[in-house]
């Protein structure tokens, strides 16, 4: 009885306490109070745009560093911290500490350090980021590397429940943040380069119970498509899929180590009741052993967050020849689109094309190309939605061994999982991207369990004839066109920020925080030289009436390491090759948080 | 003892080239056509990714140079990274994986024939 008693009680008291019925509205009144940064996008469509504007464009230029913080982790830092009230959520990389600061005495109240097997380390090849915490109803959220999703009592950093997500020695592994959307927490999983078939998950906020799990590939039931009522972009229209879509897109078995992963940034739309979401690259590498339009990995897909339901599905690169992985953000905005008013859906995919589609529906409105530097494909069809792949430039047409060469954009993509930002004053989006290509061979490889399962050797360098390899841009998603683009020497791997003070911030690898102004990106109206190269997102919050501009700095990521690998083509070179040995004279490995306010009045 | 005489033989033959040792650890020709054996070595590098933390040419990226590290690493502790890797490193262990496993000795012939300088080219191809 007693038990019972405690079952029934507390969430019942919970409930009186707080008034609420459902996680979605204690994180909708954080998120609304434009003080916080509740969510790692600062909001639940993935805009990354805050309406603070103490800091602006007439001042931004006189920001100092108002104090920092070592996380005490050398590798790669992704994400941000939060910030709810007085209090900071901090996260570090691989061993995945998290830090609560109160911001009034700027102490550590409590500490967590999971004990992690090390064993999941080299399963996270090549680095350890974690993109961070979320944060509903008094509990912290954090998505372990070795997959444990574990909820945290926001007052002492305890352990309430912890749930395990994948299974870590077949390589299924976590990177993403964990999203709150309603009363569930959302999770996905990692391990493309081991075969890992993707899923999305949807745990219980209250105990960690699995609500319900819908595989990127295989039978109908367990993707939870319904062949009738899931629609899908087909001639021109939004048609059902109809029965076996993902099943007779592999030869056999294949799908049952496919891929199709989850690792990116996932948005949602309370009117509709859906989560946005992408999935990665088809397993392995190398085409040739898995012939197939190989759904649905490459898509975007709409689930209904109560049943995990697939709403739609739009599969952007059907049989990936390149590693263009598609779990880059769904930016939800209401814009126009083609003179009408859309509830639109943006995203800026590997592939280096930039997609707007009805988040209703999934109908595609718009795909274009947000890197000139694009060559593989020369355009995507609007009718059947399929890119126009050019054949020069098809590893699977070339096969396997043989180097097919000047492919851009690179497989880390015209953009990574660095989030863009939006600006709802003038609707236009902020993107930090890659300005890499590659040469990429691919060769059979065998499927061993728990082991890495690649197939392809690449190469990547800036495109021919320049030196930079990233730029900044400002993308009309409605004409589906570059408004304004500045270099920067490499990747902009930082998620970027806008707010109504005018302005968009990011960081860059050398690290430097940059602040320009949002109508004239090529003003640099702030930078600063963070300890490391930045990988982590740019934030803002308010605290005593204070407003601060935050990012981590901490090299690592692919960005850091991938990219650096191959900077010069070349296949004899000894020693550390050209771009790395550049990117060195600007920083080495650190993990920290610098954060930012104007100088006292 | 058996053993140990055999490693013995493949450090000399590591450190004086090719000439001495009975049998050579690689052979090669114009800098990067290498005997059926050291291809497979290479086959087995590319097979289980090694590039990905070592880098393309084993310069080294989040990993170690392989070309330094195999002018110091003997062969027994080669063996033994490799087998149980170094896991709070980030190495992991291929004691699973049966090519790694049965094509060690032509994986330890082509990395030491790149840390050597005598395999000039990370890609390399069959001798005609």
């Amino acid at each position: 009885m007693r038990v019972k008693f405690w079952y029934l009680a507390v969430p019942l008291a919970l409930a009186a306490a707080t008034g609420i019925v459902q996680a979605n509205s204690d994180v909708e009144k954080n998120i609304a109070n434009p003080a916080n940064w509740a969510m790692q996008a600062g909001d639940m469509y993935n805009q990354r745009y805050s309406k603070l504007n103490q800091i602006n464009t007439s001042n931004v230029g006189k920001m100092q560093v108002a104090w920092m913080f070592s996380t005490g982790v050398l590798r790669g830092h992704e994400g941000s911290p939060l910030v709810i009230g007085d209090m900071m959520y901090i996260h570090s990389a691989f061993p995945n500490k998290v830090f609560a600061m109160d911001l009034n005495t700027q102490t550590i109240k409590w500490k967590y350090e999971p004990k992690q097997d090390p064993a999941v380390i080299p399963q996270m090849c090549c680095d350890t980021v974690n993109r961070g915490v979320a944060y509903a109803e008094g509990k912290v959220f954090l998505q372990q590397a070795d997959s444990t999703l574990v909820a945290l009592d926001a007052k002492s950093g305890k352990v309430v429940w912890s749930v395990k997500n994948g299974d870590p020695s077949l390589g299924a592994v976590n990177t993403n943040a964990p999203h709150i959307f309603k009363d569930k927490v959302i999770t996905g999983i990692s391990g493309g380069e081991w075969g890992v078939r993707g899923f999305l998950a949807a745990y219980n906020i209250k105990d960690g119970s699995l609500a319900w799990k819908g595989y990127s590939t295989g039978p109908d039931a367990e993707m939870l498509i319904d062949p009738n009522t899931t629609t899908t972009w087909k001639d021109g229209k939004v048609q059902p899929v109809g029965a076996d879509s993902s099943l007779s897109t592999w030869q056999e078995d294949q799908w049952k180590i496919g891929g199709g992963t989850t690792w990116g940034w996932y948005s949602y739309d309370k009117a509709l009741n859906l989560v946005y979401y992408g999935t990665g690259n088809p397993s392995t590498w190398n085409p040739a052993q898995r012939p197939g339009d190989n759904k649905w990995s490459m898509s975007i897909w709409a689930r209904d967050v109560d049943s995990g339901k697939v709403k739609w599905v739009y599969q952007m690169t059907p049989y990936d020849e390149w590693d263009f992985d598609g779990i880059n953000e769904m930016i939800l905005a209401d814009i126009n689109v083609k003179g009408k008013a859309t509830k639109a859906l943006v995203h800026f995919d590997r592939n280096g094309f930039g997609y707007t589609l009805d988040r209703t529906n999934g109908a595609l409105l718009v795909a274009q190309k947000y890197d000139p530097a694009v060559n593989w494909a020369t355009h995507v069809d609007m009718k059947t939605g399929r890119p126009q792949v050019v054949s020069k430039y098809s590893t699977a047409q070339n096969g396997p061994d043989k180097n097919t060469k000047g492919v851009c954009p690179a497989a880390l993509g015209s953009k990574d999982q660095q989030p863009a930002a939006f600006n709802p004053n003038n609707s236009l989006f902020y993107v930090p991207t890659n300005h890499v290509c590659m040469d990429y061979e691919p060769f059979a490889v065998e499927y061993v369990a728990g082991q890495p399962y690649v197939g392809a050797t690449l190469a990547m360098y800036p495109p021919p004839g320049e030196k930079h390899m990233g730029n900044f841009i400002v993308w009309d998603a409605n004409a589906g066109k570059i408004v304004q683009s500045k270099p920067e020497k490499f990747s902009v791997w930082s998620g970027v920020l806008t707010t109504a003070g005018g302005i968009a911030c990011y960081g860059t690898l050398e690290g430097f925080l940059k602040c320009v102004d949002a109508k004239d990106i090529n003003k640099d109206l702030f930078k600063f030289k963070t300890p490391s190269g930045i990988i982590g997102n740019v934030f803002t919050y308010q605290h005593k009436g204070q407003q601060y501009i935050g990012v981590y700095s901490g090299i690592g990521g692919w960005a850091g390491i991938g990219l650096a690998a191959g900077l010069e083509k070349d296949a004899d070179g000894l020693g550390a090759v050209g771009g790395y040995k550049e990117l060195a004279n600007y920083t080495d490995l650190g993990g920290s948080l610098t954060v930012f306010a104007l100088p006292p009045k | 003892m058996r053993v140990l005489r055999y490693l013995v033989i493949l450090s000399l033959s590591g450190f004086f080239g090719t000439a001495i040792a009975d049998e050579p650890l690689y052979t090669v020709v114009d800098g990067y056509k290498v005997d059926p054996d050291t291809l497979m070595g290479f086959k087995t590098w590319r097979a289980a990714a090694c590039d990905r933390c070592h880098g393309a040419n084993q310069q080294g990226l989040v990993g170690p140079s392989l070309i330094e590290r195999l002018k110091t690493l003997s062969k027994a502790d080669f063996v033994k990274t490799v087998t149980e890797g170094r896991l709070d490193k980030g190495m992991p262990s291929f004691n699973t994986s049966k090519m790694v496993m049965t094509n060690m000795d032509h994986l330890y012939a082509y990395l030491k024939g790149r840390s050597d300088g005598a395999i000039t080219k990370s890609k390399v191809e069959p001798i005609q």
